[in-house]
Order: C-alpha cells, then structure tokens, then sequence
C-alpha cells in the first residue's frame, strides 16, 4: 500500500513549478507513473506531494518542422513509436520506443520519463543520444536547453533540481541520416536491454551510443573518431568493434556478465556497420 | 485523504469519491466490485490487470485510481451487451478453450479487444507481441492465439 501524499493536477508549467517550489524534497512529478507508482508502491518512494503534470496541454504534443522533431514531457512512447513522421525520419527511435516494457506499459510511460528516470539502459536513450537530442528545461529562470549527452550523471541521477521541469526532447532530422538501433535482451518481448545501442551516420560522421554498458548511457566518442577515419571495410568494421568493447565498462549482473555484454556491443556495431559495407 | 473523481465506467457516469493513494485495480475491485481485472504481479509485468481507459489498453495496478478523472473506462464485465450477450473474443475463448485456471483471461481479453480495435486484421505474428504483456501460466498460449485469430478472421468475413 502506498503511504498517504496529497495529489495535485496543475494545468501550466507555473502552476506546477509553484507545487514543486512549496513541497521542495517532498514533492515528485507524476507522468506516466509506470516507474513511480512501483516505486511508491514498494516503498522506495514516499513523496508528500504528486504533481501530475499531464493535464498540461502543451506537453502532450509532438511537433515537427523541416528539421527538427520535438517531443513533450507526456508524450507516450506508443504515440513516439507510431508517429508517422518519427518512424519515416527517425525509424530506429520509434523501434527503441515501442521496445519498452509491454504494449499496456508504453500506453502509459513516456519517452521523457524513460529519459528523466536515467536507468543505464534506458531504451530511448542511445537513438536520442546518436541524434545529439536536446533536452528542454523549465525553471525559476526560464527556459534552457542541454544537449541529452550532458544530462545523465549517474545511474538513476540526471543534473536535473528538484524545481525544474523536463518539457520536450527535441532533435534534427535530416533525410541523408541514417540510424540502426538494437535491442537485445533474453526474450523478444518485454525484456529490459542486456545491452542496447544505435549506431548512426550523418553527414558530419558516425554516433554511436550503448545502454547498460556504463553508468549511464553513452556516446563511444572513440570509436566514432576512428570510423571518422576510415572507409568502411571488413577489416574497419572489426577494428572498430575492439575499440568499442575497450571504450565501454559493463558491470556483471543478474541479465548478463561483463564479457557477454562486451560480446554483444561488438555484435550490435557489427551488425549496424555491415548493413553499410 | 480522499478527493472526487468523474468517470465514465462501462458506459456509466460516475461520480466517485476515492482515496488519492488507491490504484485504479484497486478502486474498481474494491469500491466497484468488479473482480475480473486481477492483480497478478502489481508491477506491470504480467497483464491481469488490463483495462481499456479511453480505447487503449493498460495496467490497472500502475494507474493512480485519481488519474481516472474525465476518462472513460472498460473493464471485462462491461464487454457484454444490454442483454448480456458475450462479445465475440469472449465467445472465441469458450469455443477454443483458450483458459485453463482463468485468471489471466480478463485481462488477456481486454488486451485482445483493445488490439482488435486498433487492427482488426493482426497477424499471428502481430497478436503474439500484442499479447506479449499478458502472462499466462496454463495454456501456452496457443489456443489464445487461436481464439484471437478466430475474432480476426470473423472481421475479415
């Protein structure tokens, strides 16, 4: 059973802000809850104050230019995943959104609250990192961006304070770009990631990110420069591969040992270069 | 501490009083008595729980009874028509005996009716990550899957 709080459902960014600003420590947003309400539920969580911020039209909304995609805080990943525009510009972010939990999970959890939660294998995570995604900050003194890579700090720990407000994701597109995400678990279907990763190639070069290989999810900055490089072969493909297991520090545990995860980061990038050969 | 709450709840308005930490599985079964959704796992894993709030399908158990406010639930006792006739994924799961214990089968029906809606056509291949969130320990899934094709098919007719 949960313990008692008392539960708010602000309809502006301001009114929500102004809760989070009274109940200081004590106050937790609500999204999608999927995360949280276990949490609560367990005991691991005991906020005096749930402020659902989903009442807060603006943040419900996907918006899309020429360029650019922006997704709100309370945009739920099955509508991330079966946004036609995302899934023709950006298909490996709408396969990494519904690759999370099950079908009844993603009608409720949120591509931001995946991100904000900061789990090390956070599945929308790695496109969003490869895209150079910006994160959307609201605060006692406005509006900020920072780039996603600059987010996470620790496993469940963003730089994030405890008055300020995710509101939207947003990333370029650009129709030469290319991105493959995979995902690979112990089952097809509602699995966490034992690793996952997206590897992608724009024309400024290659970015790839993993998941659960580190304390948060990251960008592989050296084997992106050495991709930068080089022309893509057999050989290149390999080389890159051992840079990659060497740039990533994977923990042993319940899912999977170090060195399977260091097996499967090779054949995640293996397997993403050799579709480009 | 208890707040109100405006609901549609298989067709019917409510207007419901509710403690703000009672999850939705838990105001429909005890304040409703409507047992059908179960609670299996109350973690979001195993899909007992499932019912359709505005046409989607999700897990009860993750969902505050609060956050219900102007949504419109189903829940598998409201499946049935004014004269109690069974929907035809209900019949599907008789004709095929596609339930052995039975206490995954409101839930895996919900999570049918709400994939039938949105794909009246699925293939097998479709109903099967559809149905991924819905554990069922007795029957290997195969005669669910074939109730579930059985429905599908009459769509197609």
């Amino acid at each position: 059973m949960m313990k008692p709080f008392e539960y708010f459902r602000p309809t502006s960014l301001k009114e929500a802000l102004a809760l989070l600003n009274t109940y200081g420590e004590e106050a937790t947003l609500l999204n999608g809850g999927t995360d949280l309400i276990v949490r609560m539920r367990e005991g691991h969580s005991s906020p005096k104050a749930v402020i659902d911020i989903k009442h807060i039209e603006m943040l419900r909304k996907i918006k899309v230019t020429d360029s650019e995609i922006t997704i709100g805080a309370c945009v739920l990943l099955n509508d991330v995943g079966s946004h036609p525009v995302i899934r023709e510009r950006v298909p490996f972010l709408a396969q990494a959104a519904l690759s999370v939990g099950s079908k009844q999970v993603r009608n409720r959890a949120t591509c931001i609250g995946n991100i904000c939660n900061a789990s090390p294998l956070a599945d929308t995570a790695t496109p969003l990192l490869a895209l150079d995604a910006e994160v959307e900050i609201y605060g006692e003194a406005g509006v900020k961006r920072i780039p996603l890579k600059d987010f996470f700090v620790f496993v469940r720990k963003t730089v994030l304070k405890q008055n300020e407000i995710v509101t939207s994701i947003s990333f370029n597109t650009n129709k030469d770009a290319k991105g493959i995400f995979e995902k690979m678990s112990r089952r097809k279907e509602v699995d966490l990631s034992t690793v996952c990763g997206t590897v992608f190639r724009g024309k400024d070069g290659y970015r790839v990110s993993m998941g659960a290989v580190a304390p948060t999810p990251i960008r592989l900055y050296k084997t992106e420069a050495y991709l930068d490089a080089h022309d893509l072969t057999e050989d290149v493909i390999q080389s890159a591969c051992e840079v990659a297991v060497n740039e990533v520090s994977p923990i042993s545990d319940i899912r999977a040992s170090k060195a399977y995860r260091q097996e499967l980061v090779h054949l995640i990038l293996k397997h993403a270069l050799s579709e480009w050969l | 501490m208890k707040t109100e709450i405006h609901f549609t709840l298989n067709g019917e308005s409510i207007e419901h009083e509710v403690e703000v930490n009672k999850t939705l599985l838990k105001m429909i079964r005890e304040d409703f008595d409507l047992t059908g959704a179960k609670e299996g796992c109350g973690a979001g894993e195993c899909g007992a729980c499932t019912v359709i709030m505005d046409g989607r399908a999700v897990n009860a158990c993750l969902v505050l009874a609060v956050e219900a406010e102007g949504c419109d639930l189903l829940t598998i006792e409201g499946l049935s028509g004014d004269q109690n006739e069974l929907d035809p994924l209900q019949s599907a799961f008789i004709e095929n005996a596609a339930l052995q214990c039975g206490y995954c089968t409101p839930g895996m029906i919900m999570t049918a009716k709400a994939l039938l809606n949105e794909n009246p056509h699925p293939t097998e291949t479709e109903i099967k990550a559809g149905i991924s969130g819905n554990l069922c320990r007795c029957t290997g899934y195969k005669k669910i899957i074939e109730a579930i094709q059985s429905v599908a098919d009459q769509n197609k007719a």
